[in-house]
């Protein structure tokens, strides 16, 4: 018997193509994350706002500096994840304390910001923004 | 006379190429589909654990990356000019909060200046855009 004709099929099936492609779509659409952008609120004071004297132990003076450190007035350097640590045992001791983050005008909004964010989940609701004066 | 006679008319539609039909919907509307989107700056935002939610209607966008370029409604303003820009967006509508979407590492003297601006102009309430944590 020669030339005997091959009964292999040489086409595979393209049926469950759609099915694959579903799958895919669906791996796709779960395993993607986008980055979620999220707001810190915050009210500034307006024009008609009055300035307000604080009493001295009611203030708390976060300072950021040009070089990256950051340093509570009060007490000396400390690190941007012990903040939350800090205030919430200062906020037990006095609830009428207001945090003020003083930064200043070289140092990176990055570091303000996460300090912002240390102060939130402290739940300080007095918050005040200030800018060092340069030099 | 041949009574009886078995319909030969198939009654069934075909569905094997209801996926490639689907599919080509798909990429249709993919393609003609236009989001209106603010573009901004290409910035990297700052991290933030604490964030809540943005409400995008009540939103007005200011955009200032690394190169202290400031950005709204997709034009590259002076920071002189803010404030003119703001007051007339708040005629129109008194409860906008101001967004800012600044990169991590630009210094925080020009989000002073911006700051600085939105008080003359009586926009008080601000939100600080961040990313959260997970990527």
């Amino acid at each position: 018997m020669i030339r005997k004709r091959s009964k292999v099929s040489t086409q595979f099936s393209l049926s469950s193509m759609s099915d694959i492609n579903f799958l895919l779509l669906i791996f796709f659409l779960v395993s993607t994350m986008f980055a979620v952008e999220k707001g810190l609120p915050m009210a500034l004071p307006g024009q008609q706002s009055r300035s307000v004297r604080l009493r001295r132990e009611n203030v708390m003076t976060i300072q950021a500096f040009a070089n990256g450190s950051v340093v509570i007035r009060e007490t000396g350097p400390v690190l941007i994840r012990d903040i939350r640590a800090i205030v919430e045992s200062r906020l037990i001791l006095n609830p009428n304390l207001v945090v003020v983050i003083e930064t200043h005008p070289d140092a990176e909004y990055g570091i303000m910001i996460n300090i912002l964010d240390e102060l939130r989940l402290a739940n300080a609701d007095r918050i005040s923004l200030r800018t060092m004066r340069a030099g | 006379m041949k009574l009886g006679k078995k319909q030969q008319v198939q009654n069934t539609i075909p569905t094997g190429s209801m996926a490639d039909i689907i599919f080509l919907l798909l990429i249709f509307f993919m393609v003609t589909t236009i989001f209106k989107m603010e573009e901004g700056l290409p910035i990297s935002l700052p991290r933030a654990v604490s964030g809540t939610e943005l409400d995008r209607e009540k939103l007005m966008n200011i955009w200032a990356d690394r190169l202290n370029r400031i950005s709204i409604n997709d034009k590259l303003v002076r920071t002189e000019n803010i404030q003119a820009i703001v007051s007339s967006r708040f005629e129109e509508n008194r409860s906008l909060i101001v967004a800012f979407n600044v990169d991590r590492r630009t210094k925080y003297s020009l989000v002073s200046q911006i700051m600085d601006q939105l008080k003359e102009a009586n926009a008080v309430n601000v939100t600080f855009v961040s990313v959260g944590e997970e990527e």
